[in-house]
Parts: C-alpha cells; structure tokens; sequence
C-alpha cells in the first residue's frame, strides 16, 4: 500500500495492499480521491478525530498490547511462496514506479514504519497468533546483516546472492536504492522483481534458487488457501512486508527506533489510523520523494530528541531492540501465509509475543542452528496443498485397495479368516486406512491429535480410493498414462497391482496346441474304437495291460499325455475355484462343468485320464473338494470308474511288491497321501450313502475289469478291497436283521464274492510280500517318514504292518461260507504259523533290557492275527491255535 | 497382488531378507507395500563384522527392488491355500 508508492492509476492495488483490508477498504477508498498531502496524512501522527470504521481499530489490531513492543511475525520465508506471484509483481510494479520518482531508499523506510507499528499493535489478533514463527532466528539474520558482526552467510552465499541480484536488475529497472528493503531474508525468493533491484550490500539468507523456482508452486497454493483465512486482503497485503527489510540501510533504522517511540507518546487510539493513511501517501506519487525527504528528517529528529525524552521503559526497550524493529514487518507475512497453507506452525508461537532481547553469543549461534533446520523443514512445506496431498494419497492408496478383496487379495483375507478362526474383526478398509497412517507418518490429528478425525479422513481417503480402483480398468490407459507420467512417479494402469509387469511373457498359444493334439488323438481314438474295440474287448484289453501299466508314462499316454493330464488337473482345480467362490458367495453351484473337467465317461482315451489324475499328488489333494460339489451319481459313476481301472492306477503299480520292489521314500510318502485322502473319501461316501447293490456294483467292476491278483499285492489295493466287501459284509449283517435282503441281492452277492475269491483262490499268499520288500521298506520308511511300516519305540525295532493284510483276509473270510474259509486257511497255512513263530521268536532272541519292546511287537503280531483268526472262532496264544472260547 | 497379499500375512513375524548385495537382515517385518518394499523393526545382521555400520540400526526401510530373498519360517505359510490363492490368480489373468 502506501509504503510502497503507489501506483495511482490501479487503485484496486493500492487498497488490497493494505494489511488488514477490512479497514483499509473503506477509508482508502474515501481518501483515494483527494490528492494526497504530507502533512496531512503522516505527521500529524494519532492526531486525528476518530474517523467512521475506527471503532473497529481495536478488534483489528488489538487494543491489550504495549505500545512499541516488538513482536517476531515468524519466519516469513514460506509466505513468499505461497503469496501470489502476481500480487506482488503487481506490487512490484507500482513500487518500482514509486521508487523511480522517488529519491533514495529514505523514502521507503518512511513508508514501511507505519504499518509496521500498526501491526505490532496487531500482535493481539489472536487468530493470527499461532501463526507466527520463529522470530529470533529472524531477528539474527537481520541483526546480522544489519551490524555485519556476525558472519552467518559464506562468502559463496553472499556472491550467488550477488549474483542474482545483480541479474534481476535488468529486469526489474530499478534504481537500487529504492529496492532497498527488498533484500530481507525470508523473502528473498520472492519474485525475481523483489530482489531484482536488489540491495546489494544486505547478505541474506536467501534460499537458493527460490526466485526462480518459486512462481511455479504459486498458483495452486494460493487459491486454495486463500479463503481459509483473510478474505481479500491477503494477496495484496502479502507484499507489503517485503520493503520492510529497508531498515538495514541504517537510517531507516533510526527512523524507526524513532517511530516507535514516538507512538508511544501517543495515545493507542491514535496508532490504528496509521495504516488508513498510508494509502494517501502512496497515491500522491509525485510528492513521494519530498515525503521520503520528510520522513527522513523526522526521524532523525525524533532518533536525536525524542527517545530519551520518552524516557519510559517501554520506548528503551524499543531502542534496545532497534535492530529487529524491522523483523515484525517482515514477518507479518506469515500470518497470511500460513492462512493460505493451511500449515500448522504454532509451535514457536511462544516467541512471538516476548520483546526482542539482545542476544548473546552462544544465543546467537544457536539460534542460527536452528533457522538452519527451520530453513531446511520449512523448504518445501506449504509446496502442496492439502487437496494435493489428499489426491497423491489417493492414488497411492487406489493401488493396494480393492474393492474385491475376496479376489484380488484372497491369501491374506483366506489366511487371516482361518488364522482366526473365522472371525473377521475389522474391515479391510479401516484397516488400510489405519495402516497407511501409520506407515506414512502422518502426524496423527495433526495439530489437535485428533487422531479419530485422522482416521475417518483416511477410511474416506480408502473409500475414495476404492471408486478410483474400479474406474481404473474403465479408463482410457493412454490418456491416464500419459497425464500422470512422470508427475507422479512411473504410473500405468495397465501394470497396477491387478497386472503387475511380468518379467516372463508366456505365450497363450498353449491351449491351441493342445486343441489340436488332443482332437487329433481323439480322432484316432474313435476310428479305433469304431473299427474294433467293443465296450467288453476293452475292458478284457484293459486288464491284461496291467503289467504294462507299471511304466507309469505308458499309462499316461495312453490317457492323453502327461501335459494333457497336468492341465486337466489344472482345470479341474479352476472349476473347485470357481464353484467354492460361489459357494462363499451364497449362489447355487452347478457342478456340470466340473464333471466334464473330470473327463471320467469319457472313452476316448484307453485309460481314463481321471486315473491319471490321481497319478500326481495335486490330484490326489484336490479330490476332497471335488466330492463336496459332486451328487451322489457322479461320484458313484466316479468310483465305478475309479474301481474300474485300478490296474492302470499308478498308485497301485507302485505300491505293489511286484511291480515296485524297491519303493523310494517318495513313493511311500505318495501313498500315505493317497491313503490319507482319497482312500478316506470312499470309506466315509461308502458308509454314509452307498445302498448294498452300489457296493456290489462297485466291487464287481473291480473283480471284472481288473487282474485282481495283481492288485492285492499292493498295499493300496488290498485295502481297497477290504473296504468294499467288509462294507458290503456289514450292510448285509444290518439288512438280514431287518430281513430285507432280498433274494437277488443275496444271490448277486453270493456271485460276485464267488467270482472274486476264484480270482484270488491259489494267489491268497501273494498278498503277504516277501521279506526282502518289507525290509526295504522299513529301511527306506525309517528315514523318518510315517509309512505302511510300525514305528516302535526305537527306530531299531521298525518292523512291516501286516495288520492291513490280516484285515482284508479276516473280511475275506467273514463274508465266505467254510469252504472259503478252509481254503483261505490252506493257502495262508504258512503264513500264520511264520507269524506265530516270529512273534515266540522275538522274546527269547532280544536281549532282556528290550524286552518291553518285544513285547509289544509279540502282542501286535498275535493281534493281527487273531483279527483273520477269530473270525473263524480260533485264536493264537502264546505259540498255539485253540478254539475261541 | 499374490505377493503383497502374501506378504501381509508376514506382517509381525520374523522373516531373514537377503539383499542382492549379499547383506542378510533378520528383523520383524513391519509392513509391505505393493512394490514389495519392506519395513524391518529390530534388525540384526547376520554378518556384523562386515556390514558394522549396520549393528547401529535398529528398523530399516527396504526398497523391494533390491531384495533377493526373503526366509521364512515353513510354518508361516499356508502352501495349500497359496497354491490356491496362485490358481485364483493365474485364472484371473487368463480371463
């Protein structure tokens, strides 16, 4: 405003300029008119009747205060920033037009006393209050230049400063005088203009490349800032703390000194007035130089008479401090600033309000250190608004939320539901929202510690974010690319975290090829089937082929390949997938697609490929989850064919002493996973749901299809076997006592056991394995897995578990009449005594300190035995066979 | 997603990052973003003599760029429900 020379011609500028505007509108507007006399508007200083919106003086600038206290405004640096750019080039203009006319810097000093007295006489407006920063730090820096005692600047500092003064000069056009108090550190980076004319000789603080960089930050703070706090005048009062620094010129000092003392002599009321009158001043351009003149001489006046004549301790404290008088001007920017940042800084509100006291040394120093990490804090703060930080934390946040976290973040919701136990405690959003104030050290509140309100900012903050996520895969990717590109760091839409880049590109072709191979190989297989291959012959083909089933690729092949069968696996895992997620999400399951996945009718391979699943343990493991979306029909249609085909079952190859008599630990391991699971399914569907004629079916397509000899010499099909007839033993027991066993179903029954004891009759001691295979087991299970073999107490004593072998003789005889029996018990003659003598063998061989050990091995053989023994109404005891009393 | 998703579940426990410049931290895993950036809270070091300067840190920040391994312990892992979560995304991008 006035202190800068106004330029009369836009009054609009000279009014905004002034600090508080609501007064300044008013009266600046009544005043602009009359041309503008010294006299009138400065020195007659406090003298004037009380003009229309005076009442309001005290509430604008506080009526509580001591006349010419010195107050630090804060550190003003940011404020340049964040005041428009185009304020103060307006500003600048004007002044520089101001300064043109104008004589020396004299002038400006003139200018800048009164409203900086006005201001201190503003310290009581409290909204501002906690604005303020750091006033020593400024005050030493201006104690500093202004005394040239202390060296804070290095003499590279005070070059580039020169330097870039000396640049801007051109620029700006100025006389340097008048540009005098531009040179005050916190602005210095204020527009280029401001620093342009440049006063040389002031060292200051200025941030590096500020002045340039600075314009561009500009435009975004500011109007979002701006009607936070001081409506209109902000932009325009933003500039009038820059000339404030003219006090280092040294007069302008004195004058100062001198001002404030002479406020004080005056009464408080007087003091508001002055900022109304400044505007005058400024109009009447063409008398500035005179007025600068004037002012000149007043003060000296006043610096040489007055101040001791005031004599009163407030006015020698004003002297004493006579080097930071200028620092509440300067800092008056902050307030507005900081309105328009939106930026805490009230914590070195303290400061604000203490008189400058001269600092010492050591104060000074330290004062120093810390404007150095003030400078360094404050350097990019108030760069971004609050609406800029909430958008970068949106579109941080939109990259790792979803608002289909079922999907897209199933593990860790899937993992957390079991871990506990079901319960899911908190939404995913809170807990985003949570964990990302945590991560980003967000002040938490901010500066009320509001931590809640911080909180549901965020959850919106996610909930916003979440819309951002959905609309992502809808937007153009090209134009969001190329917008955000380098803005904020390396973003594209097409590798958010639903697509993250993939440092392999696997070609899709696959699924082509094997359309092509397997149709092919189906084509073929239906010309076979056509000319030659009747539904019986095949399955006659099939048993026979048994044998070569022990080559587990043959079989394989002969049921599509090894990759046909590992993608089926892979598609029937896709189709359980699919199916759970629709379970979870309440939707009928329709399992049509799964059972084609199975691919169990299908005949167009030699061996069904769902043999072949179960070949590799993922098919093995999946089976469980595939019963539980399967009716019963499709999963007695899968067992027929499961039972079908054990031949060709790798599980049965390898388990077999015939075809495997060396099992790896591996194998071992496969079986115990197949016994574990697949096994497990059928014994629980065949007790649960199976009718007596579904196990008979079962049992006969086993008898029927298979070598059944063959398959009783594998652990895994023995007890398969056992399984079916000891549940078709017992549902026939549960029926006769409900006589409802009708005759059909007896003498189909009779039928079927008749056909499969012929198939096993002369074989029945093959199932016994022979000693070198159960040794090997041992050995290879002793390893430390948990095998067919029963671990005893020390791994020395690991001996091969015949109970399943007794088992399946024991539901072999107690489903057969006597003949059955007694042949059972011719063929396994051997068998049994062998067994009984090892089990007398074992305590007299081991030494007395295992006797225990022995022991329990003896009973556990005399156990199993007597399993397929009392059957028959016999049982071994202690080396003999007696009848069971 | 599967592996920040993963590495959530992580999240509190102990795990042993192993750097592609052979440093080897062990330290409580604090957080994970969807870059695989870690945060380590109490690290130690497996090999003080030689990285000193690290026996003054006590939580480090660690862009996930530079990791070569992380070390789990077996029973932080869920495999059947990783294979399936693996499944649901390969699915996913295939559709």
């Amino acid at each position: 405003m006035s202190f800068f020379g106004f330029d009369t011609s836009r009054p609009g500028h000279n009014e905004g300029s002034g600090r508080d505007s609501r007064k300044k509108t008013s009266s600046n507007a009544k005043r602009a008119e009359n041309p503008v006399d010294f006299e009138e508007t400065y020195r007659g200083l406090g003298d004037y009747e009380n003009e229309e919106d005076d009442y309001l003086n005290d509430e604008t600038f506080g009526n509580a205060t001591e006349l010419g206290a010195d107050f630090d405004f804060g550190y003003g640096k940011n404020e340049a920033e964040a005041g428009g750019h185009i304020d103060q080039q307006t500003v600048n203009r004007s002044y520089a037009s101001a300064a043109a006319s104008a004589g020396p810097g004299v002038m400006n000093t003139g200018y800048h006393a009164g409203p900086a007295h006005a201001m201190d006489d503003g310290m009581d407006f409290t909204p501002m209050e906690s604005l303020w920063t750091n006033q020593p730090a400024i005050m030493s820096h201006q104690q500093h230049h202004q005394l040239q005692q202390h060296q804070a600047l290095s003499m590279e500092e005070l070059e580039r400063q020169q330097h870039q003064q000396m640049q801007q000069h051109g620029y700006a056009n100025m006389p340097p005088p008048a540009h005098m108090g531009y040179g005050y550190p916190p602005q210095a980076y204020l527009p280029p203009n401001v620093n342009s004319a440049g006063y040389q000789n002031i060292p200051q603080g200025m941030p590096q490349g500020l002045p340039q960089g600075m314009p561009q930050g500009m435009p975004q703070g500011m109007p979002q800032g701006l009607p936070q706090g001081m409506p209109q005048g902000i932009p325009q009062g933003m500039p009038v703390p820059m000339p404030m620094p003219l006090p280092m010129a040294g007069p302008p000092q004195q004058y100062q000194q001198s001002h404030v003392a002479m406020q004080q002599q005056h009464p408080p009321a007087s003091a508001p007035q002055q900022p109304p009158q400044m505007p005058e001043v400024s109009s009447g351009t063409p008398q500035s130089p005179e007025v600068g003149q004037q002012h000149a001489a007043s003060p000296s006046q006043l610096v040489a008479g007055k101040p001791p004549a005031a004599g009163n301790a407030a006015s020698a404290q004003v002297l004493r401090s006579a080097h930071p008088a200028p620092i509440p001007r300067t800092q008056i920017l902050t307030p507005d600033q900081d309105l328009r940042e939106g930026t805490p800084r009230g914590s070195r509100r303290g400061s604000m309000r203490k008189p400058q006291e001269p600092l010492s040394q050591d104060e000074f120093r330290r004062l120093q250190v810390r404007q150095a990490k003030v400078d360094k804090i404050l350097r990019h703060s108030g760069v971004m608004t609050p609406r800029d930080k909430d958008f970068i934390t949106r579109y941080q946040l939109s990259q790792i939320v979803t608002d289909d976290p079922y999907n897209e973040d199933f593990y860790f919701q899937v993992y957390k539901i079991i871990q506990r136990g079901g319960i899911v405690s908190e939404s995913n959003k809170g807990l985003i929202a949570r964990a990302y104030l945590e991560h980003s050290g967000h002040r938490l509140g901010g500066r009320y510690k509001r931590a809640d309100v911080a909180l549901q900012r965020m959850q919106s903050q996610v909930e916003k974010a979440v819309t951002v996520a959905k609309e992502r895969p809808q937007k153009n990717r090209e134009n969001l690319d190329g917008a955000k590109e380098g803005v904020l760091g390396k973003i594209s839409s097409a590798r958010n975290s639903k697509a993250p880049r993939r440092q392999l590109q696997i070609p899709l072709q696959r699924d082509d090829d094997d359309d092509v191979t397997s149709s092919a190989i189906e084509d073929v297989v239906q010309t076979l089937n056509g000319v030659e291959l009747s539904a019986s012959s095949k399955a006659r083909r099939r048993s026979s082929y048994a044998f070569r089933s022990v080559d587990q690729r043959a079989v394989l092949s002969r049921s599509g390949g090894r990759k046909f069968v590992l993608s089926l696996i892979e598609d029937v895992y896709a189709e359980v997938l699919e199916l759970e997620a629709q379970l979870r999400s309440g939707k009928e399951t329709d399992s049509s697609h799964l059972w084609e996945s199975l691919h169990i009718s299908d005949d167009a391979y030699e061996v069904s490929p769902f043999i072949s699943i179960l070949s590799f343990d993922k098919g093995v493991k999946i089976m469980p989850r595939i019963f539980n979306f399967l009716d019963k029909d499709q999963k007695l249609k899968l067992l027929y064919c499961f039972f079908s085909e054990l031949s060709h079952l790798n599980i049965i190859v390898t388990s077999s002493y015939k075809t495997n008599s060396d099992p790896t630990d591996s194998q071992l391991k496969k079986l115990e996973l197949f016994q574990s699971v697949f096994l497990k399914i059928i014994v629980s569907f065949l007790s649960s749901s199976a009718e007596f004629l579904e196990v008979l079916g079962l049992l006969l397509a086993l008898v029927k299809n298979n070598n059944v000899s063959f398959i009783s010499t594998s652990k895994i099909g023995l007890n398969l076997i056992t399984v079916l007839i000891s549940r078709a033993a017992l549902i026939k027991q549960d029926v006769s006592r409900g006589n409802v066993l009708s005759s059909v179903e007896a003498s189909s029954w009779n039928e079927i056991y008749d056909k499969l004891f012929t198939a096993l009759e002369t074989k029945l001691a093959v199932v016994f394995p022979p000693d070198e295979y159960t040794a090997k087991v041992v050995d290879t299970s002793s390893t430390g897995t948990v095998t067919s073999a029963t671990v005893g107490q020390s791994n020395k004593h690991q001996f091969y578990d015949q109970s399943y072998i007794w088992q399946f003789l024991a539901s072999l005889a107690l489903s057969g009449k006597l003949n059955h029996q007694r042949v059972i018990i011719d063929e396994i003659r051997e068998e049994i005594f062998g067994t009984i003598n090892r089990a007398e063998q074992l305590m007299s061989t081991v030494p007395v300190e295992e006797q225990q050990i022995a022991l329990y091995q003896r009973d556990k053989l005399y156990q199993d035995l007597n399993l397929f023994l009392n059957v028959m109404g016999l049982v071994a005891r202690d080396g003999e066979i007696s009848e069971l009393k | 997603m599967l592996f920040f998703s993963f590495f959530k579940t992580l999240v509190d426990q102990e795990v042993t990052v192993e750097l592609k410049n052979d440093i080897e931290l062990k330290g409580t895993l604090k957080s994970v973003d969807q870059f695989l950036n870690l945060k380590l809270d109490n690290i130690s070091c497996s090999d003080e003599t030689k990285y000193p300067h690290l026996s003054s840190v006590r939580n480090i920040f660690i862009r996930g760029s530079t990791v070569r391994y992380v070390y789990l312990n077996k029973n932080m892992v869920d495999t059947n429900l990783l294979q399936d979560a693996a499944r649901r995304e390969a699915m996913s991008s295939r559709k």
